[in-house]
């Protein structure tokens, strides 16, 4: 019974939620301008950032969605024009490949010594 | 003047002080009992190094030019308050604190271990000694604090105004707290490898030491935090920023410690691995250090940097490294006797597996931090590791982490019998999944993995407040730290789900309308305040319920140095934060202002607080016990 209570206290307040603000073009924007490094700030992306770069980005940003560019191609044009510096995803290739491959290698080795130490039962 | 010169000359004295305690030290331990000289001669040192800084601060106060420390860093027109913490808000002021707080902690060591064996009780302050030495040198060799200017300057170059924040003036003292104390952990450590005394009653004194530093720095990563979310960011509170991670990784690998000796000090086993974490939390601590005074990383957190400051902190520290290294494989030997049984329904087990996984997010967090730095040398090729990065390699392995932080807690020692009464656990987990998915479909969120890290934290969530109802009142201080830690992630979860925003030009008396609700530029106000131009901006935003709330956000243009800075006006409520910035757009009449509802902005802090607490409870129980 407690437990349903509580349950029912959960749900309650679960309906302060609202949907937020924004249509799917500014968030879009908002999206892509968080994975975009600001080229002359201290390690601000261009959606934290309110330099004039950041600020003409972000204009940039939206002008090419609405010329109907995807994500994808937005970082491409950016990327070939700043460089690979200004996004922070860097996504898979050649250059992160052990970015990307080396924890999750580390995780495996982990948890393959724990296993081994239990089945030999040897602290 | 005379405040600078006898803070040179009492760092000199200090450095004198702490040679002599490295001598006693070493003589004690080939002799039978320990020096007596030794618990004098260390509050000298304490007692020098205070004195010495006590003058940077008068320096300060007084803003004394010639000092160039000061020239640099102050300027006359400051508030006092921001005068004084302007001292460690530069580097060599900083050195000179984490030196005071390393003879700090090394007399409380002293006069708090008289209980403890004599050999093992020398080993440590020798280790400690050759840290603290280390810290004299590079402080008096690279960065003294008093360097002399003649002739006198008039006027000083001022602190970066976004220092001067009551948040920030205090972080760099309560983190230093906590960085340092890793030091005594790696001595005593290192101390105890030799003399084979890695025990429990060795876990039961180093845990005091361990709950001290975690404690500290997990307040101060969360000051830290606090000031970025009001100051620098628009709404966000952590990055994924360089400087940030750094802090971090101590505190995964201290909160790693923590639990690895709760086992060491029930069942005597994972003896190397503990040692392995201490010299790493301390090794991660100086890395810190390293990579910040540097000037390697790019970060919003860098103020003040050299990099021939930083081949020293690096050599300094591959030579600890080293040592730790060496006595590690000569001395350390697992006791063969040492077998014990292990069974995979235990709460040994379940602290494997946290530590398992604690050291995978430190991994990732590393290799994301310094994996760019590498390429850069080795390949010139210049990329960015950011937030999605670690977001994608962080939440899926969070969801089985907090998983199993609900199950583990509540087997038991050395083997878990009683599976029944494990079915409420299951029954928990089907409410957590129902509740997230109903938050999936009200919030219109279609990001799967979201959900799904929802719905684990859900279930730790009602898993700890579950907890609270049992009777054993023993563990308070972990019930605490784990409901806090669900909270933290939940709060962060909902939080950044739910919150919105509204980016928007407008100039005075424009009035701006979005899903019914209102904002409205009313007027604008300047002012002249000691050292800065307040120009304070009045906005009414009226919610969809006719409800009104008044804005005042301000900028303030500094004088020394000229920058702007623009100060978030912030309402605080449980249930969320508004949060209404302006700022200057060049050459225009119109401000730039955003405006957002931040959901459980405020569970943040407190969930970090309750962490806190419960590290405080479990010191309090150490001494109560004792």
């Amino acid at each position: 019974m407690k437990t349903l209570k509580f349950f029912f206290i959960i749900i309650l307040f679960l309906n302060i939620i609202t949907i937020s603000y924004a249509d799917k073009e500014d968030q879009l924007v908002i999206k892509i301008s968080k994975n975009l490094r600001c080229l002359i700030c201290q390690g601000q992306s261009i959606y934290d950032s309110q330099s004039d770069f950041a600020v003409s980005m972000k204009l940039l940003i939206s002008k090419k969605i609405k010329l109907g560019l995807n994500e994808r191609e937005i970082y491409k044009q950016l990327i070939d024009k700043y460089g690979e510096w200004i996004v922070y995803d860097t996504g898979l290739n050649k250059n992160t490949v052990i970015l990307w491959g080396l924890p999750v290698l580390l995780f495996l080795v982990g948890g393959a010594i724990i296993l081994k130490k239990l089945v030999f039962r040897k602290f | 003047m005379l405040a600078n010169h006898i803070g040179f000359y009492s760092l000199i004295m200090g450095l004198l002080s702490s040679i002599l305690i490295f001598i006693f030290s070493l003589k004690s331990y080939q002799g039978k009992v320990i020096d007596k000289r030794i618990i004098p001669s260390s509050f000298f040192q304490l007692f020098f190094v205070i004195v010495s800084f006590t003058s940077l601060v008068i320096c300060f106060i007084i803003s004394d030019f010639s000092n160039e420390t000061v020239f640099n860093n102050s300027h006359t027109n400051k508030p006092i308050f921001y005068k004084i913490s302007g001292t460690w808000g530069n580097h060599e002021g900083s050195l000179l604190l984490w030196l005071l707080v390393l003879t700090l902690f090394l007399f409380l060591f002293l006069i708090n271990s008289r209980s403890e064996l004599k050999q093992y009780r020398v080993l440590t302050v020798i280790f400690q000694q050759v840290i603290i030495i280390g810290f004299f040198l590079f402080v008096l060799f690279t960065s003294n604090p008093f360097s002399y200017l003649f002739p006198k300057p008039i006027e000083g170059l001022g602190l970066n105004p976004i220092l001067q924040d009551p948040a920030l003036a205090i972080h760099p003292p309560i983190l230093y707290i906590g960085y340092v104390g890793s030091s005594l952990i790696f001595s005593a450590t290192l101390a105890a490898v030799i003399e084979n005394y890695i025990s429990k009653d060795w876990a039961k004194n180093i845990k005091l030491w361990i709950l001290i530093s975690w404690i500290f720095l997990t307040i101060g990563i969360m000051l830290g935090s606090i000031w970025a979310y009001y100051e620098l960011g628009w709404g966000g509170f952590w990055f994924w920023d360089p400087v940030e991670n750094v802090s971090l990784m101590p505190w995964i690998c201290l909160t790693a410690l923590l639990h690895c000796v709760l086992i060491l000090e029930k069942r005597e086993i994972l003896k190397s691995w503990t040692i392995i974490l201490s010299i790493a939390t301390f090794t991660l601590s100086m890395c810190g250090t390293f990579l910040v005074r540097s000037g390697i990383l790019n970060s919003v957190h860098t103020f003040a940097n050299d990099p021939s400051r930083g081949i020293f902190i690096l050599s300094f520290l591959f030579l600890l490294v080293s040592i730790s290294v060496i006595i590690f494989f000569l001395f350390h030997k697992e006791n063969q006797n040492d077998y014990k049984k292990i069974y995979f329904l235990s709460k040994e087990v379940s602290i494997l597996v946290n530590n398992w996984f604690l050291m995978y997010f430190l991994s990732v967090i590393l290799i994301g931090t310094v994996y760019p730095i590498f390429l850069e040398v080795l390949t010139d090729h210049k990329i960015s590791v950011g937030p999605p990065f670690y977001n994608k390699l962080i939440i899926p392995f969070l969801v089985f982490f907090l998983v199993f932080m609900s199950i583990g807690p509540n087997l038991k020692w050395i083997k878990e019998t009683n599976i029944k009464n494990k079915v409420q656990l299951f029954i928990f987990f089907l409410i957590s999944l129902f509740l997230s998915l109903f938050l999936f479909y009200k919030s219109g969120q279609t990001n799967l993995t979201i959900t799904i890290l929802l719905s684990s934290s859900l279930y730790l969530f009602i898993v700890t407040i579950k907890d609270f109802f049992t009777k054993d009142l023993y563990n308070l201080s972990k019930k605490i730290a784990h409901f806090g830690f669900s909270l933290l992630i939940l709060s962060i979860l909902l939080n950044s789900i739910l919150s919105k925003e509204v980016i928007v030009n407008l100039k005075v008396g424009d009035k701006f309308n979005f899903k019914n609700e209102k904002i409205i530029f009313n007027s604008l106000e300047n002012s002249r305040k000691v050292n800065y131009e307040s120009v304070v901006g009045s906005f009414t935003i009226e919610d969809d319920k006719q409800k009104i709330y008044e804005f005042k956000p301000e900028l303030r243009i500094y004088d020394q140095p000229v920058i702007i800075t623009s100060e978030a006006d912030i309402k605080v409520d449980l249930l969320k934060d508004k949060f209404l910035v302006m700022n200057i757009i060049k050459g225009e009449e119109y401000f730039n202002v955003r405006y957002q509802i931040k959901p459980f902005m405020i569970w943040i802090w407190i969930s970090v607080l309750l962490l806190a607490v419960g590290g405080f409870l479990s010191l309090y129980k150490r001494f109560y016990e004792k």
